[in-house]
């Protein structure tokens, strides 16, 4: 056996026993998440939620734009679980593929805008004279009350899925660039970041290794909270008749379409708001589980209790 | 029976007392006047200078405020208001108007033919569909309450033309007369007067005492007749949700509600301080095709969508339920309905010969945009279910649903819409040449003139009697059933809702608040 091949043996054994490190720090962390009661119950309504919208081919019991003249606005039946809407079409169906359509759109948005604001935000904190300029243009697009310009680029743009994703994408992105920007000024001062500069790392190896995966946690919980927000405003943009066009369905038009019956067929209305409801909830106190899981600031301070 | 004497002797003095009250009072007065109604419609008026505008929200209030010379009776026949009648020359050339005298406007100077000419030139120029007088040469005075109209060529269809509510010829003060549109002072010679607009809010007015009752009839008849301002006020309140204006009305905070969802008024039928109205026909819901691109420039494509089409299912759903099924593009019982021509093009929902044409046509799944908006629900609601039926032949149909405004506007670009779903409500109300006007001139509804409909028009407009305007009209169907430029749906009613509590309320084209009370 040589020094060398020691020295490797020796090396190997280090990053499996780091590897296990991090593995058991993953399952402590989930195990920490799942013990959470909110994040729990967060993770149970989105969970079903989830299902039903990729299962929604599978689960919809009628085709959610097959009309039927004979029956619209009937009430909730053996039939029709949730009744039927003014086109006589199922409203579960509806609801169910129209969670899907909420859903696909939240998660675009949440991608979308979680890549742009990262960008934007690490280029602004880590770049100083970068920072001025882009910090002013996200300060620019704050300024407008967000749903307002969301309307106003959805309509700008015509009523599709993808025009609200872009709508939605450029409302939260400053919000998402200014959460990174923070963390990324306070995380460069960090010591470990001087040593890795001083051992002659990159700034690109900075700022993705040392920088940005350090900021990655409240931008993970920002961004629970902007799905939730995403799903709410989809659904304010599609009651408005900016989101994807009918006969689509989402949960936004459904209640849109509902509105005016609210007196004679409530169930139309009440169905959608209640997966919204469901939807946002679940997002909500998942976000609350992880935020207390990840900050341990928190954690010490709900202990107690 | 003494006392029985006394008794008849008091009855008959109280009776005949009561009776010269009765007399003194105009006709129907013996009931509570006085009082105020609230009328809730949707939308703002854009206008309350009835010339300039052709909008219902400005209708509605409109024609409570001002008169025209002639109008149309209940059942479409002219009739003479603010004229004595009219005297048509025998080579139809001229139309002499005597006017009633000792008509006032609300600012009481009384009416005469310098303020009808005035009002007329006006209307020449700033009316919002003043192709009404396009055949008249010269509008003259011929008397102090007198105005000859001199025509270009005789013109048999002028009457029922000028007598169109759609932007009403209405006659203002002479003062007025020089107003751009939309800065005239509101002054008009109807039973109520002009208080205020809030916009957002409401517009008040009241009652004119010194109106002007025609009393050559016994009732109100159409847009005249004898007319009777019992309220004290009427306010027009503007309330844009449909929700809002129900619960408001069974709430007893409002009156009269202009238009209600049928699915509500089925259920407010069942409340006993709420009368439900039904207005059939309405309107005419239609598939207007842009025959400027392609594929709806193919008559074969267009046919397909004809023949492809579910007119009940498309009605019911759109109405909820409320509506007609007709083929015809005059509504049935009036003079020009044109019997069965077309008919078997109506409702077939056949899709093996749709999807023949398709082939015939040379389609290759082209888009077929149907713009519709978010306002009327008939609209969109009707665009949901034709894209459906399209899509089952094999029509790749898409809806650009947008607001009302965006809607109007994207319809006259030349491109960017194949199909647009329209009601139509004032134009066969009007009659055959309002109608058909809209088919042909300048911009038809479907952006290119069809040749052989604009000659039909003229032959229309000129046919000398009703029977002869029959005959073209009858042809033009058939055309419209050739080219299918235009799809008739079905027709569709209007639905309202009053408190049981107002008296006298008659729908019409517009709300007609006069000789209307409200019980205590």
């Amino acid at each position: 056996m040589t020094a060398d091949t020691a020295t490797a043996r020796s090396r190997g054994s280090l990053a499996a026993e780091m590897a296990r490190a991090r593995r058991r720090r993953y399952r402590a962390f989930i195990g920490r998440l799942f013990a959470h009661r909110s994040f729990l119950l967060g993770f149970v309504l989105l969970g079903g939620i989830v299902v039903l919208a990729a299962g929604a081919n599978v689960i919809a019991p009628y085709n959610p734009d097959q009309n039927d003249y004979h029956s619209f606005l009937a009430p909730p039946s053996a039939a029709h679980w949730m009744g039927t809407d003014e086109f006589g079409r199922d409203v579960m169906s509806r609801v169910i593929f129209g969670t899907r359509v909420s859903l696909r759109i939240g998660l675009g948005v949440v991608v979308a805008s979680g890549i742009l604001g990262t960008l934007i935000g690490a280029l602004a904190g880590y770049v100083r004279w970068l920072d001025g300029a882009l910090m002013r243009c996200m300060d620019g697009l704050m300024a407008f009350p967000g749903v307002l310009l969301a309307i106003a680029l959805a309509a700008a743009l015509g009523p599709s899925e993808l025009s609200a994703i872009v709508a939605l994408t450029v409302t939260f992105t400053p919000r998402t660039a200014r959460i990174v920007r923070a963390s990324v000024i306070v995380t460069k001062r960090m010591l470990y970041v001087e040593a890795a500069l001083a051992a002659g790392a990159g700034h690109l190896r900075v700022l993705f290794r040392y920088i940005l995966a350090n900021t990655l946690s409240p931008l993970i919980v920002q961004l629970t909270f902007m799905f939730a927000v995403s799903i709410l405003a989809e659904a304010i943009l599609s009651f408005l008749g900016v989101g994807p066009p009918p006969p689509q369905p989402s949960l936004g038009n459904i209640i849109a379409g509902g509105r005016a019956y609210i007196q004679e067929a409530p169930w139309v209305t009440i169905y959608p708001g209640l997966a919204i409801a469901c939807a946002v909830l679940g997002l909500n106190l998942m976000g609350d589980g992880l935020r207390d899981t990840i900050d341990p600031r928190l954690r010490t301070v709900r202990e107690p209790r | 029976m003494d006392h029985s004497n006394r008794t008849s002797r008091r009855n008959l003095l109280a009776g005949t007392a009561l009776a010269a009250l009765a007399a003194a009072l105009p006709k129907g007065a013996a009931a509570a006047a006085g009082g105020e109604i609230i009328f809730v419609q949707g939308s703002n008026p854009p206008s309350l200078d009835a010339m300039s505008t052709s909008s219902q929200a400005s209708r509605n209030i409109n024609m409570n405020i001002y008169e025209t010379l002639y109008g149309f009776s209940e059942h479409t026949a002219p009739i003479p208001i603010l004229a004595e009648t009219v005297v048509v020359s025998d080579d139809g050339l001229t139309y002499r108007f005597p006017l009633r005298k000792g008509v006032k406007f609300h600012n009481l100077k009384e009416m005469t033919a310098k303020d009808v000419k005035a009002s007329l030139e006006r209307y020449r120029k700033v009316g919002a569909t003043s192709n009404l007088l396009e055949a008249v040469k010269s509008i003259d005075i011929t008397g102090d309450y007198e105005v000859t109209l001199t025509m270009h060529q005789a013109t048999p269809t002028f009457l029922e033309s000028f007598c169109s509510p759609r932007a009403p010829a209405v006659i203002i003060p002479e003062e007025d007369a020089l107003a751009e549109a939309g800065k005239t002072s509101i002054i008009g010679t109807g039973p109520y007067k002009y208080v205020e607009y809030v916009p957002d809010s409401h517009v008040k007015l009241t009652r004119f005492a010194e109106y002007s009752q025609d009393t050559r009839m016994p009732d109100i008849d159409g847009f005249g007749g004898r007319k009777t301002a019992y309220l004290d006020t009427v306010t027009f309140r503007i309330m844009p949700e449909p929700g809002a204006q129900t619960a408001a009305l069974e709430a007893g905070e409002v009156h009269i509600v202009e238009e209600i969802s049928v699915p509500a008024g089925k259920r407010m039928e069942k409340n006993p301080n709420i009368k439900v109205y039904k207005n059939m026909p309405w309107a005419m819901l239609t598939l207007i095709m842009n025959l400027d691109v392609a594929p709806t420039n193919n008559p074969k494509f267009r046919e397909a969508v004809q023949v492809a089409l579910n007119m009940e299912e498309v009605m019911a759903l759109a109405t909820a339920g409320f509506y007609e099924l007709d083929h015809g593009w005059q509504y049935k019982g009036t003079p020009y309905y044109a019997g069965d021509i077309g008919k078997s093009y109506y409702n077939q929902h056949d899709v093996a010969r749709a999807k023949k044409l398709l082939a015939e046509a040379g389609y290759k799944g082209e888009e077929f945009s149907i713009l519709t908006d978010s306002n009327y629900t008939e609209h969109n609601k009707a665009a949901v279910v034709i894209a459906g039926n399209l899509k089952a032949v094999g029509i790749n149909a898409v809806i650009n649903q947008v607001d009302w405004p965006t809607a109007l506007k994207i319809r006259l670009q030349p491109t960017g819409w194949h199909g647009w779903t329209l009601m139509l409500g004032i134009e066969p109300y009007v009659g055959p040449v309002a109608l058909v006007s809209t088919f042909t001139g300048k911009r038809p509804l479907f952006v290119k003139n069809d040749r052989e409909l604009d000659v039909l028009y003229q032959e229309l407009v000129i046919g000398k009697t009703v029977a002869a305007r029959k005959v073209t009209f009858a042809k033009i169907q058939k055309r419209l059933y050739e080219f299918f430029g235009i799809i008739k749906l079905g027709d569709t009613g209007q639905m309202q809702a009053a408190r049981s509590s107002v008296e006298g309320y008659r729908p019409f084209r517009f709300p007609r608040l006069y000789n209307v009370r409200v019980k205590a």
